[in-house]
């Protein structure tokens, strides 16, 4: 078994979505045109905007897969939640 | 453009900026702490910040005054490749922070860490590199503060504030300092934290309103952007080149790109992202934030397109002293197409903008110079108390030397320096971010490869010259070496850095160079609030503000 095929699915995924956020606006030949428009918008304009609504989606998940593998990582370690703390206010 | 000052704006802003001071002051009593006399406290808050108020915080911190004037204005004056980069810019940014940023949260906490530049000397074991990677943040820092105050003035000369002696002409601005700087002094971290609901509630409600207003006042649309498209690829008499770019070319991509990428890359090696990330009280606030913190991204996107309706509306972006200003094309809009009243609130939004990222800008520059320079060189036995002081006294000064820096010289010098300084942060990546990783580089290879790019980017900023003007400093975009393809420099100068420390690091590891100590531990960097060893930050950035999660 190679080290690679090791990484749990979730970190594999969370992996993959935050790549493609950071590639696909960079990528500026796949956009870099006027149509079709939007309301308006040139297509330059408006895909653009789109993916920073996508990001949300994109990153949100990722944090959602990332965090399930934390809390087991952590729930085998056997310590507690950040977010719990057991002794302490929280304020 | 009338030179009289519009009464009703200005009773507007004197009236939120009054509220806001109060609440500055206030903030110090906000989830206050048994003391407020270490960095911990004054300088991060307390580092008890959650979800909810990290979004405004770092919103506040990001999303400066300046570049709420500043991208429209590129999108008014050059168009997309200098303006709207700044949106896939504001996207690839939280992918990459989602990855590292927690690992910083989490080192920091279990060893004490206020600065990127401790961590650079707790991972490497080396004072000098950490001293490079400090110097390099607060000259990026200074001239950024600067800006924030060329924000101010834009607003305050649209005001019709101003009269033709020096006093008058910068009282304005003498006072908003005067004021951040005291309360700054007195509630620490916590002011700006406080104020950021403040301004960041003012920021969405004007550009809520201008985004649905004024495409229906300039005539929809497709008006606007056919306005900008024909000024954007009229041909300049001087360069025969068009002015701008509507949507970039082919030859374009690369810069714009590259642009997006680099300063991405450099955010949040900012001292000011990291005081704002470090003040958050669990490792994946931090993380929850890169998924929300996009509303912004958003923001900004829109209020770019503000640019091109400057351009449609044709304001009249002629200053004061008679010379064309773009920097004023924002703030002129507001003023010509809405009611005075609302104008007041969109000119409040943008000066107490400014004096969030000023605020948190002169805390993180001060943390840096009281840790890695008075503590680490200059008093090695520094109690907590001793640092909390040094670092309040060494924030007025760096406030006041922005001030001076303004109000003295020509404000393109400030320009010119904040260009640099993108390109000088993007330099301490490979320690900070790679260091996150693995201690494989070699402090003296990270050192020389800072070093050098350091010198490259500077003569190459300086080597752009504006065709137009004449002037160096004329751009952050340059060819790369024999070829005609642009690029952003900063990332040229981080490409060819990253060779030096890979080359040197093979050498000196050849060679046994003796490499520091690296007194972290695989486990420091992922652990959380809670775990054995993990502290509350006490040292952070505000002296009066939250309490400490544990007290």
């Amino acid at each position: 078994m190679s080290r690679l095929s090791a990484v749990k699915p979730a970190y594999w995924i969370a992996g993959v979505l935050l790549a493609v956020t950071v590639l696909a606006p960079l990528i500026v030949s796949t956009y870099s045109k006027a149509e079709p428009r939007l309301w308006g918008f040139p297509f330059f304009y408006w895909y653009q905007l789109l993916w920073v609504v996508l990001s949300v989606f994109t990153v949100g998940i990722a944090y959602k897969l990332v965090m399930g593998e934390e809390r087991k990582r952590r729930a085998a370690q056997g310590l507690g939640d950040p977010d719990k703390p057991a002794k302490g206010a929280q304020q | 453009m009338n030179h009289s000052v519009d009464w009703v704006q200005l009773i507007v802003v004197v009236l939120i900026f009054v509220a806001v001071t109060v609440m500055g002051f206030m903030a110090s009593r906000w989830r206050a702490a048994a003391s407020m006399d270490s960095l911990d406290e004054w300088g991060l808050g307390g580092r008890g910040f959650g979800t909810f108020i990290t979004w405004f915080l770092l919103g506040g911190d990001l999303y400066t005054a300046y570049t709420f004037i500043a991208v429209p204005a590129a999108m008014y004056a050059t168009g997309a490749v200098t303006g709207f980069f700044a949106v896939p810019y504001t996207i690839v940014v939280y992918p990459l922070i989602f990855v590292f940023m927690a690992r910083l949260w989490s080192v920091s906490h279990r060893h004490g860490y206020v600065t990127p530049a401790d961590f650079v000397r707790g991972r490497y074991g080396s004072r000098w590199l950490s001293l490079a990677v400090a110097l390099t943040g607060i000259l990026a820092t200074m001239p950024y503060i600067a800006l924030q105050l060329v924000g101010m003035q834009a607003v305050f000369e649209t005001m019709g504030l101003g009269g033709d002696n020096l006093l008058a002409k910068d009282l304005p601005l003498l006072i908003a300092f005067a004021v951040l700087a005291a309360y700054t002094y007195s509630s620490g971290l916590r002011a700006p934290a406080m104020i950021a609901f403040v301004k960041d509630g003012l920021i969405y409600l004007v550009i809520g309103v201008a985004i649905i207003y004024l495409p229906h006042a300039l005539g929809g649309w497709e008006a606007i952007f056919g306005a900008a498209e024909k000024k954007l690829t009229t041909t300049n008499p001087a360069t025969g080149k068009p002015v701008g770019s509507f949507i970039p070319g082919v030859t374009g991509h690369s810069a714009y790109w590259t642009l997006a990428l680099g300063s991405a890359l450099a955010l949040f090696m900012y001292p000011h992202s990291v005081t704002a990330v470090l003040s958050t009280k669990s490792r994946n606030v931090v993380r929850r934030n890169a998924a929300i913190l996009p509303a912004y991204s958003l923001l900004l996107g829109l209020l770019a397109l503000l640019g091109f309706m400057a351009i449609k509306a044709n304001v009249n972006i002629t200053g004061l002293d008679g010379l064309p200003n773009p920097q004023l094309a924002i703030p002129r809009l507001f003023d010509q197409e809405f009611p005075s009243w609302f104008a007041g609130i969109a000119f409040a939004a943008i000066a107490v903008g400014a004096l969030v990222p000023a605020a948190i800008m002169s805390i993180a520059a001060a943390n840096l110079f009281t840790r890695n320079i008075y503590k680490e060189f200059l008093k090695k036995e520094a109690t907590p108390a001793q640092e909390a002081k040094v670092s309040k006294l060494a924030s007025l000064l760096v406030k006041f030397g922005a001030l001076v820096f303004v109000l003295g010289m020509d404000k393109t010098i400030s320009l010119n320096l904040q260009l640099l300084g993108g390109i000088w942060i993007l330099q301490t990546f490979p320690a900070i971010v790679v260091g996150l990783f693995t201690q494989w580089f070699h402090k003296w290879a990270l050192l020389a490869g800072w070093a050098v790019a350091m010198v490259y980017g500077t003569i190459e900023a300086y080597n752009v010259v504006n065709p137009a003007t004449k002037k160096h400093f004329g751009g952050s975009v340059t060819n790369i070496p024999f070829t005609d393809t642009q690029v952003y420099i900063g990332l040229v100068a981080f490409g060819l850095n990253l060779v030096i420390v890979i080359a040197l690091t093979l050498v000196f590891r050849a060679l046994k160079v003796a490499s520091g100590v690296d007194t972290t531990h695989p486990s420091d960097y992922t652990a959380d609030r809670g775990d054995p060893g993990v502290h509350d930050l006490p040292e952070l950035l505000d002296e009066g503000g939250p309490a400490p999660a544990k007290s």
